[in-house]
């Protein structure tokens, strides 16, 4: 039976069980035996998905240490001889995946976004150039095949709970990092675009109203989302980036105000239910991917759609907000 | 404080066009830009040689001679060294195998702290500054929105890393490697008239597979342990969209969509 590793998603443990999904693809359910490997004191959501969690004990490695957090890879790799080894593309796992590859002498497909088993091979797709096109890798070597999996591009569908033996890992770590964390400052609270089932998303059309997205937002029980020219232009914060070299969402509703919809953007959209595209552009890219393609001026379209909603809600349809 | 800034050029990507069909790229003239991330690095470095003239700049990038135009550009903005390291032989070579081709370079060298870009425009893996980092038994960090000029210095650098909720600031001793994004907001120097058309061929230094000395097996497609069999373009569900204006009509339109749908 082929031998799994999966590193945990140490911006959300419980999507460490997603990376099932890609182990799934490889092997087929039920083909394989699952290790999760985490830091986290907490295992609650992985308890039933995996066969085996090893927890780290408490103290031994620091948690932006990628050194340290090889070390015991590495050493779970020799002690368990996995045929393949997934981490999470966070940006702990993209400090990780590389590092660990390198000390293992085995390739490393990074970001991947979908696995396709062929008789004889595996093939391991992901997004190239910038997103505009997708290329399918296969894994050369005998060491074990390694991958960073992109954030959210797989979806976990649990089966018959397993019984999970639960082991911890206290074997020194040698590496001698020389990184200190002296604080940290939380930043601006924002809710995850990842997390949210309505997205407001803002493109280079948008950059001189940007802010007024906030109050669309707010009417849909939604939050805003930004393409990579307004991160670029520093109008919106990295975090809210749509795409490529931003993060892959899957709202029901995904509303693009001024965004022309080039590839690496659409990089980004998986599993949208509903896009309505606002424009001037009527044959704008994103255009073709939506329901519905207001053509106009964006801050029109905020002005005379709140309006209507405020209408709606001040008649008692609904509680106001 | 000796500096060597690891740097990649990569296709503008906004300005390639790919056939949907074949997803093979229209043309080959691209354009080539620096990574915008790795320009970052370069402008920090530059930055803290402005105010220590000691400190010594090299750039080092490994790619065809064809982006040697880019390299002279960056040594007429007061960089010391270029060194471009240009081999056919190298054709090919995966993350594995450039940081290994890196790493035999900048070992030779003196350095007090690498710096790179966090990610690449064209590939965005972020492989090369991690295993470069490992190669050379180094501490790395990517991620990196600000590093403190005041705490940056042979032995140790201060900066801080942004992500989802919060802004962290680490130490790292030096040697080490520091990714630095496009957030820090860096900008390189314009270049002064005079070194608008100095002969800067002297400064950069062209490094073949001659002087590292690789075997043919550990370079290029036979070195390397992924491969990658075919390219295809992305394909995506078009939808019978409906196209409205922005007027009482449209707007209704859009609204009882999202009033059935159970958005309102």
């Amino acid at each position: 039976m082929k031998k799994t590793c999966i590193f945990q998603d140490t911006e959300k443990t419980e999507n460490t069980t997603d990376l099932l999904e890609a182990a799934e693809r490889m092997y087929g359910r039920g083909q394989f035996e699952s290790h999760a490997v985490l830091l986290a004191d907490s295992f609650d959501p992985l308890m039933g998905s995996f066969h085996h969690i090893i927890r780290v004990a408490r103290g031994l490695v620091d948690s932006y240490d990628p050194r340290g957090i090889c070390d015991i890879l590495e050493n779970l790799h020799k002690e368990n001889r996995f045929d393949s080894i997934l981490i999470p593309g966070t940006s702990l796992g993209q400090m990780i995946a590389p590092r660990l590859a390198k000390r293992l002498g085995t390739g490393l497909a990074a970001g991947v976004t979908d696995i396709k088993k062929n008789t004889d091979y595996i093939e391991i797709i992901r997004p190239a150039c910038a997103g505009k096109i997708l290329e399918s890798i296969v894994h050369k070597g005998n060491g074990p095949m390694m991958m960073s999996i992109r954030p959210n591009a797989f979806e976990y569908t649990p089966g018959e709970p397993l019984q999970t033996v639960v082991s911890t890992y206290t074997e020194p770590v040698n590496s001698q990092s020389a990184v200190k964390r002296l604080h940290v400052k939380k930043n601006r609270q924002t809710c995850d675009i990842r997390d949210s089932e309505v997205l407001i998303a803002g493109g280079g059309g948008v950059k001189d109203i940007f802010p007024e997205l906030y109050r669309l937002a707010d009417a849909l029980k939604g939050t805003v989302a930004a393409s990579r020219k307004l991160v670029d232009q520093g109008i919106a914060p990295r975090s809210i980036q749509v795409g490529q070299s931003g993060k892959t969402v899957s709202p029901r509703l995904y509303m693009a105000l001024g965004i022309h919809g080039s590839m690496q953007h659409l990089a980004g959209l998986r599993h949208i239910a509903s896009l309505i595209s606002i424009n001037t552009a009527a044959n704008a890219p994103i255009c073709r991917l939506s329901d519905i393609v207001v053509q106009g001026d964006a801050r029109q379209f905020i002005d005379r759609l709140m309006k209507k909603i405020a209408a709606y809600r001040s008649k008692g349809n609904e509680e106001l907000t | 404080m000796k500096i060597i800034c690891v740097v990649k050029f990569v296709p503008d990507v906004d300005s390639l066009v790919c056939d949907v069909e074949t997803a093979a790229m229209a043309g080959t003239d691209f354009r080539m830009i620096l990574n915008p991330d790795d320009v970052c690095a370069v402008a920090f470095a530059l930055g803290v040689k402005a105010s220590s003239p000691d400190c010594h700049v090299e750039v080092v990038s490994m790619g065809p001679l064809s982006v040697r135009p880019h390299m002279e550009d960056l040594l007429r903005l007061a960089v010391d060294r270029g060194t471009l390291i240009s081999d056919p032989v190298f054709d090919g070579s995966d993350t594995l195998v450039t940081s290994a081709v890196l790493g035999r370079y900048i070992a030779t060298r003196p350095f007090d702290c690498l710096l790179t870009g966090s990610r690449s425009l064209d590939g965005g893996s972020a492989h090369v500054p991690a295993q470069l980092a490992e190669t050379l038994g180094l501490d790395q960090m990517l991620g990196i929105i600000r590093i403190d000029p005041q705490q940056f210095d042979s032995t140790r650098a201060v900066f801080d890393v942004e992500d989802e909720n919060t802004v962290t600031t680490y130490e790292m001793a030096m040697p080490g490697v520091l990714g630095v994004t496009r957030q820090s907001g860096y900008k390189l120097p314009y270049v002064t008239l005079t070194n608008m058309r100095r002969d800067v061929s002297d400064e950069l230094a062209v490094i073949t597979n001659q002087d590292l000395g690789f075997s043919e097996t550990e370079i290029g497609p036979a070195g390397s342990l992924t491969k990658v069999v075919k390219t295809y373009p992305r394909t995506y569900e078009k939808k019978a969209r409906h196209t409205v204006g922005n007027d009482e009509e449209g707007i209704s339109y859009v609204f009882n969509f999202l009033k059935e749908k159970g958005f309102l």
